[in-house]
């Protein structure tokens, strides 16, 4: 387990270090930068090489990289360039709308797909083939709808014809029950992506694992089908399920750039926008090392949950 | 005055069962009337070859049959109640605690994720309506009975912290433990090695005897039926061709379909080296309605009644039937058409004593990666120090248990691996026969380029004579012309191993390395591979190398055998010595485990099974490796490392008591 730790917080490094490499460097072949972002038309050339030289981005490209390394060693993110703010403390107010999304959608996914996988599978199992492509059809329909579409047809239907629910306006965290109506839309939206995967996988390796000697061996036992497939079947089904529900955290974390734009919600996804329209380099460059930071922290949650299910699984 | 028996009502009656699998082509009628009776403590062997419905039949019993399988009419009365009357929920009272099931492999039977205590505790809850202290120390007390070492620990083990053998035994106390009153096995020791075997059945036979369970042991291994079973049942085609006991079974078949299995066993005695028995032809395709006798097709001796009329089960004496028009099948001479396989000569092809394979000290180590980097990384000595010479048209046979690096020999041989260190020298090129067919041809490739590849890979003649050489080639090993444009997909097993044999044959080698050649076959197909591997060597004069778990087989193909444990070479010879008289403990209890299709000759042997399973490969002990299962081990044996020494003019043996 110690050896374990080691790899991974080397691997936690080397990730970011990575990230935030490839990331200095493209943002700067983005053409324009903070400063004429920030001006417009407004300045003459003069002044935008002082006001460039002030922030140092006169400096030869690498060793604004070094600058920019030393800050970061230092837990130094900056401010924006716009409002001066310390871009951490926003970061950190957005972030609790942006999870609470991410763990929002997943949580349905599962409640959604989980038991509809496994009931295809099952019919599958016996034999009946009826509801299983019924599933499966659904299943792949939901897939083939793009989020920003499916985004605007549930503000049309459930918000501005119906108006269940907002469409904009202020969110804060401590007011729950508000958050919730704000976030039910998007949460669906990307939920609606997620579980045709999800249901797919459930659906084939519970289906694989029915046919396994095991299961005829408890059945053997005098077990019923519904009880093997809870205790026996599920269990060891899960690995895949995790290792799916894990990797969707990444198309999640894509999924709630879009919705937090259409929806308005003051996600790290709509600073996300903003820094990059405004060329906000070290706002980027900051948000970018956090998602890195939950994309490790997600594989390794993965990995722990694995030995959950599966004691062959050894660290 | 009551002068009325009472009848004695069987165990389990099965009459007139019938079970479909009905798939997209057509329904394959499995099983297809079978009826017959097993008392209580009876052990009853049905045997078959593969697609003679002998699981499917088994696995009726229980309604376990996996979807499209199902149980469309018959009756199954276990004590009097028919289960293919029962709901799944009756049934479901009925399943391990009536009648226990163990199952072929034990690799995958058991669940993987579960502890042993939590596969094993809850079914003796429910069925014995024990608590779940009680029904733990139930539990425990049957993995004790099975032998599993300390069990009340281990019994909080999971299935991978285990060996086969051992998750063997755990499934059999799994399926004894609710004290069922019938014990359906279905090739219960196919995946295990010769010696855990024999440990297996020996449990069985006992713990069977104890309860007083009756027992169904399906297996395509007629040596072991010869040890284990009272009575025997032989399917073809989803029926019952003969049923009966044992001894009769052996000694007076009356099938021919019985008479031609038992012939297509190689004898034991050498005097009688025969050429085997072969089943020609293939069993009938279950999907289409059969008119008159399943076998006739492949009956010496079938007339025209046979194809009229199917033949029913009659009495052929005391409770033997057999479902025959012939009074007496083939009869006993049919042995008289089947010439004696001449041995090779001890000193080899007269005036011709070059050797076509010479090994001095091969060794082959696999190095893992430590997990920290300064430990010393772990090593499997697959190969240990070997030394042997094949000579021309010789053939050589490897024997020993899985993991006894005798595959790693046969890939160091054909370069398919590097050796650690030794030298091999091979006089001309050695090529190589795999164990699945079917697995080793490319499947989107026509027989004529399979064969043509090593003469193409090496540039060999023109099209015209490669495809000259092809059609040589599958004459050679019985295949016809037509064959060339055929796919893999489109022969049998047995076919396949025959152009794999033709592949390997190509390049003229000097020397053929077949590793488990025939394990993958049927019976009746084993034997004209076997008989084709015997008339190339006459042929050809080729070498082969013939790598096997199966001594039997071994002892007849083979001129000298070496017997191989954990990556050693411990007794090398002729066949025939090694065979009859083994030398080294290990081979002793190699043969002993090993089952002869002989009932009579079975129960003459004493059964005192190799205890102890095969130690960790990487902590090799530091004396004699055999030390730790070896009866005779003493201080001096596991303190001294063995080395081959010669035993007889034709025999070395690496044991220091042999001697």
């Amino acid at each position: 387990m110690l050896v374990y730790s080691l790899k991974r917080f080397a691997q936690l490094f080397t990730t970011v270090l990575g990230v935030v490499t490839l990331v200095f460097f493209t943002m700067r072949m983005i053409p324009g930068d903070p400063i004429s972002a920030i001006a417009g038309d407004n300045l003459s050339g003069e002044a935008l090489d002082r006001m460039r030289s002030q922030m140092g981005l006169d400096a030869p490209l690498f060793v604004q990289y070094l600058n920019y390394l030393g800050h970061l060693a230092t837990f130094d993110f900056g401010n924006t360039v716009t409002t001066k703010l310390p871009i951490i403390g926003l970061i950190l107010g957005a972030l609790p709308v942006t999870v609470s999304i991410a763990v929002g959608t997943i949580v349905l996914t599962v409640l959604i797909s989980i038991p509809l996988g496994t009931l295809a599978a099952f019919t599958a199992h016996k034999g009946h083939r009826m509801l299983d492509n019924a599933i499966t059809g659904v299943a792949m329909v939901l897939d083939l709808m793009p989020s920003f579409w499916t985004s605007l047809v549930c503000l049309l239907i459930f918000s501005l014809t119906l108006g269940w629910f907002p469409a904009s306006g202020t969110v804060s965290i401590d007011d729950p029950a508000h958050l919730l109506r704000r976030i039910a839309l998007p949460v669906l939206v990307l939920s609606m992506a997620q579980v045709a995967t999800l249901a797919r996988i459930t659906r084939t390796s519970v289906l694989e694992v029915l046919s396994e000697d095991y299961v005829r061996t408890a059945r053997s036992m005098g077990w019923s089908e519904l009880r093997v497939l809870f205790r026996h079947a599920l269990k060891n089904a899960a690995l895949p399920i995790v290792t799916v529900i894990g990797l969707s955290f990444g198309n999640l974390l894509n999924g709630t750039v879009i919705v937090e734009f259409i929806f308005t919600l003051p996600g790290i996804g709509n600073l996300l926008v903003g820094g990059m329209n405004s060329r906000d380099y070290q706002m980027v460059q900051t948000l970018i090392v956090f998602y890195a930071l939950i994309f490790v922290a997600i594989n390794f949650a993965t990995d722990l949950i694995y030995r959950v299910f599966d004691p062959r699984v050894q660290f | 005055m009551n002068l009325h028996v009472p009848i004695r009502e069987p165990l389990l009656d099965v009459r007139d069962l019938h079970t479909h699998f009905v798939t997209d082509t057509g329904t394959v009628k499995a099983v297809n009337g079978v009826s017959l009776q097993i008392e209580a403590g009876e052990r009853v062997a049905i045997v078959g070859e593969s697609g003679s419905g002998k699981s499917a039949m088994a696995m009726s019993l229980l309604r376990l049959l996996a979807h499209p399988g199902k149980v469309v009419a018959g009756e199954i009365n276990l004590e009097g109640h028919d289960l293919n009357r029962m709901s799944e929920r009756q049934l479901n009272d009925i399943r391990g605690a009536k009648i226990g099931t163990i199952f072929q492999d034990p690799m995958s039977s058991l669940d993987p994720v579960m502890r042993i205590a939590d596969q094993m505790v809850p079914p003796i809850m429910r069925h014995l309506r024990l608590r779940r202290d009680a029904a733990r120390a139930e539990a425990i007390s049957w993995l004790d009975r099975v032998g599993i070492p300390d069990p009340s620990r281990r019994i909080d083990a999971y299935p991978f912290e285990m060996s086969g053998g051992m998750r063997q035994r755990v499934m059999i106390a799994m399926a004894l433990s609710c004290r069922p009153r019938l014990v359906i096995a279905d090739e219960p020791t196919t995946a295990l090695d010769v010696t855990i075997q024999a440990q297996i059945v020996e449990l069985l036979k006992e713990l069977t005897a104890e309860t007083g369970a009756a027992m169904i042991f399906i297996t395509h291994d007629l040596g072991l039926v010869a040890r284990f079973a009272h009575k025997v049942g032989v399917m073809y085609a989803g029926r019952l061709a003969e049923f009966g006991p044992v001894g009769d079974i052996f000694a007076r078949p009356q099938h021919p379909y019985t008479q031609s299995l038992l012939d297509t066993i190689p004898p034991v005695d050498q005097q009688e080296r025969r050429r085997l028995a072969q089943i020609p032809g293939f069993p009938p395709d279950m999907k289409r309605p059969v008119t008159g006798c399943a076998f006739k097709d492949r009956c010496p001796g079938a007339h025209r009644h046979c194809f009229e009329e199917a033949p029913e089960l009659a009495a052929r004496g005391n409770d033997h039937v057999a479902a025959c028009w012939l009074p007496e099948g083939l009869g006993a001479d049919r042995t008289v058409e089947r010439p004696l396989v001449e041995p090779l000569a001890p000193t080899g092809i007269p005036g011709d004593d070059r050797v076509a394979v010479e090994i001095n000290n091969l060794h082959k180590h696999f190095t893992g990666r430590s997990a920290l980097p300064w430990r010393k990384p772990p090593t499997v000595r697959a190969v240990n120090g070997i030394s042997m010479r094949i000579r021309r048209g010789e053939t050589l046979g490897i024997v020993g248990e899985s993991g006894c690096g005798k595959s790693t020999v046969a890939r160091l041989l054909l370069g398919l691996d590097p050796a650690t260190s030794g030298d091999i020298f091979i006089d001309g090129i050695a090529q190589m026969v795999f164990q699945d067919p079917a697995s080793s041809f490319n499947p989107k490739m026509t027989l004529s380029s399979i064969i043509q590849e090593p003469l193409i890979v090496t540039g060999w003649g023109t099209r015209l004579e490669r495809e000259d050489r092809v059609r040589e080639l599958l004459g050679q090993v019985g295949l016809d012309e037509s064959y060339m444009h055929r796919y893999p997909s489109q022969l049998s097993g047995g076919q396949r191993q025959r152009v794999a044999i033709a592949r390997a044959l190509a390049l003229k080698p000097s020397v053929v390395v077949a590793d488990e050649p025939t394990s993958a076959l049927d019976v009746s197909v084993r034997a004209q591979i076997i008989n084709l591997l015997m008339d190339l060597k006459q042929q050809l004069r080729v070498s082969f190398v013939f790598i096997s778990h199966d001594l039997l087989t071994v002892s007849y193909v083979a001129d000298m055998i070496a017997v191989m444990y954990l990556g050693e070479v411990v007794e090398y010879g002729s066949a025939d010595e090694v065979f009859h008289t083994p030398a080294h403990p290990y081979t002793q209890a190699l043969i002993a485990a090993m089952p002869i299709p002989d009932p009579a000759a079975e129960a003459a042997r004493v059964q005192t099974p190799l205890s102890g399973e095969l130690p960790s490969p990487l902590s090799l002990p530091p004396g004699c490796s055999f030390a730790s299962r070896c009866p005779k081990a003493t201080d001096y044996c596991r303190s001294h490392k063995m080395v081959l020494k010669p035993y007889s003019a034709t025999r070395e043996t690496a044991c220091h008591y042999a001697n």
